[in-house]
């Protein structure tokens, strides 16, 4: 009686872990990188990898789970194809699975160069009008 | 006849002064002439600040006191906890390959990227003033409809000193209704030492009102409503705290010339920070900002990091640059060159930490408000009438030892001295003592508490080489002598 009792808990307890397993990521039958699905409310679709074009926007629940992603521009735009037509989306809109390494995030400051300035882009005074003095 | 030949005295008594007779009067000088000419030397000092020397010791104590004092051992982290800023930075271009500048449809996806973390609030510290042409501006104003229906506050700067009627924000942006705020940073010798409380009004701000509130207040006023604020005069001393985001050092280093690599964590032991706050400031100054800051690459890769997560849900977001030849750069006392976008939010995390109290330039007692120079010279007071006390009874103990009934010499040289010794004690005690009761009870700030201090020196100085009895002497016999 133990025995099943112990088997019944640890079934349960099965079952329930495989569960949550596939709704975080039941996209297993796609192989490769994977947009899973929609993150934000509204998802919008664009012409290009920039962004310049904004085609179209879909709610949360008519974007399509398990979207292959095609490519991947340096901007971390994804590239997806729906309905028979290729998009643009930004990944921070989406749930995704990629395979690559993502760039590692860093940043580094120089001690030192804060005491200086440096940035100006014209010469100074160069065409303006002289007011007179000294030169 | 009489009158002239008295005149004709006075003047050959003034360029020919008898030195004994000077002395000898000068043993007599009353009580309310000693502190009048204590009281004439602090208000010079003060209110009149010759060579400028009074404040430069002022923002010195109070750059100091950031490092040593407030910003290591007493500043809290209330505000730090509550406030992020998002910073795109030149290895951002780098690794996405977005040359600068952006258009609007980039800096939409970023500020889309904020909002799915419910951030308290977003403040974007770039200025969109100028009117180019960029057929992602419709993105833009999208994105200002998102936070509005998310119930998200967003805010944009508005350009100021804009010569030729230029509107504050493009006109497409403002249409949203978007509150547009004053981002002026006064700067005090070249370092943010000071914020202001008001700013111009852009629109969005009710017609008859001249000036509004800067930026950071308005932001602390709207999404902090269970502080209220303090009346506001004069300007917000900044305290600059010094204990790094822990997610800072996670991220970001720094590098010396030698090419060795730092934390940010910046760990120095307490002596150590004494001395290059003395010797070395520049040493004791750490690079990496107070403020957390959010890598925009993860926000645009959609990371589910827990830092990224732990740092944009439920803060205030400052959304800023920070890049070469922007120009967008202010000095600081504790870290050096930092981007604006910090100085507003560490004004905004005074706010928060001080609970809408922040350190100001003036003191309120009893509903009305002091500016800071009368109220150094109330607070002096006090110091001038005991010194002046003090000195009195000197002079008048020694005079009656010189007369006759002495001690003998030794006993009189080393009650002197200990007396010497005791008085200036008692002056910086006193100083001290009436400046830290201001500061707790009334908050002056450390700066004027400091400029209290130093004038108090001063005048010690002043009794000890004996200025006011030689100058009651030198009067009396050129004046009073001969009427």
């Amino acid at each position: 009686m133990n025995h099943f009792a112990l088997a019944t808990v640890m079934g349960g307890c099965l079952a329930v872990l495989s569960a949550a397993a596939w709704s975080n990521d039941n996209c297993n039958a796609t192989p490769g990188d994977v947009v899973i699905e929609a993150r934000t409310p509204q998802v919008d679709l664009f012409k290009d990898a920039e962004g310049t074009e904004k085609i179209l926007t879909l709610d949360k629940g008519k974007f399509p789970a398990c979207t292959r992603i095609l490519d991947r521009a340096p901007n971390m735009m994804l590239q997806v194809e729906i309905g028979g037509t290729k998009y643009w989306v930004a990944p921070h809109m989406v749930h995704y699975r990629f395979a690559g390494k993502l760039p590692v995030v860093c940043r580094n400051l120089a001690l030192g160069a804060n005491q200086e300035k440096a940035g100006a882009t014209r010469g100074l005074g160069e065409g303006c009008p002289q007011t007179g003095g000294s030169h | 006849m009489q009158r002239r030949r008295r005149i004709g005295r006075v003047i050959e008594r003034a360029r020919k002064p008898d030195r004994e007779r000077m002395t000898a009067l000068s043993k007599h000088v009353p009580l309310w002439f000693v502190s009048l000419v204590l009281f004439v030397l602090a208000f010079i000092q003060i209110e009149l600040n010759p060579f400028g020397f009074s404040d430069m010791i002022e923002r010195y104590a109070q750059d100091v006191s950031n490092l040593l004092i407030t910003g290591p051992y007493f500043y809290g982290t209330r505000g730090r906890d509550s406030i992020a800023a998002a910073v795109i930075d030149e290895d951002t271009l780098q690794t996405l390959k977005m040359p600068w500048p952006w258009d609007y449809g980039a800096h939409a996806r970023v500020l889309d990227a904020l909002l799915q973390y419910h951030p308290k609030a977003v403040v974007v510290d770039f200025l969109f003033v100028d009117s180019r042409p960029d057929p992602t501006l419709q993105q833009l104003i999208e994105e200002i409809h998102r936070y509005q229906s998310a119930r998200v506050p967003i805010y944009f700067e508005g350009g100021i000193h804009l010569p030729y009627g230029e509107a504050a924000l493009r006109p497409e942006l403002a249409a949203t209704g978007v509150k547009i705020l004053d981002p002026t940073l006064p700067v005090y010798a070249g370092i943010a030492r000071q914020y202001n409380f008001t700013g111009a009004c852009f629109g969005g701000s009710p017609a008859n009102e001249r000036t509004c509130l800067s930026l950071a207040l308005q932001v602390f006023k709207d999404n902090y409503p269970q502080y209220p604020l303090a009346a506001l005069n004069g300007m917000m001393e900044l305290v600059w705290g010094i204990r790094v985001a822990p997610q800072n050092a996670k991220w970001i280093t720094a590098t010396d010339s030698t090419g060795a690599r730092k934390s940010c964590r910046f760990d120095l032991s307490p002596l150590r920070r004494i001395f290059l706050a003395f010797f070395d400031p520049a040493a004791a100054q750490n690079p990496c900002p107070y403020t957390a800051e959010i890598p925009v690459v993860s926000l645009l890769e959609g990371s589910d990091d827990p830092d990224l997560v732990a740092l944009a849900t439920n803060r205030v977001i400052f959304y800023g640059g920070a890049l070469q030849g922007g120009q967008d750069q202010t000095y600081t006392p504790v870290n050096g060159l930092l981007p604006s976008v910090f100085v507003h939010a560490m004004a905004l995390d005074n706010l928060i930490t001080y609970q809408g109290k922040p350190k100001q330039n003036v003191i309120t007692v009893w509903g009305r408000t002091l500016k800071s120079n009368p109220a150094k010279i109330i607070a002096i007071m006090p110091v001038i009438l005991v010194l002046s006390l003090l000195h009195i009874r000197r002079l008048r103990a020694r005079n009656s030892q010189r007369s006759g009934h002495g001690r003998g010499v030794t006993m009189e040289y080393v009650f002197e001295r200990g007396f010497e010794h005791l008085w200036h004690g008692l002056a910086y005690g006193l100083a001290l003592g009436v400046g830290l009761i201001l500061t707790l009870a009334l908050g002056l700030s450390v700066a004027n508490w400091v400029g209290i201090v130093f004038v108090s020196a001063g005048l010690a100085a002043i009794l000890l080489v004996g200025v006011p009895e030689s100058l009651w002497g030198y009067l009396s016999h050129v004046v009073r002598e001969d009427f």
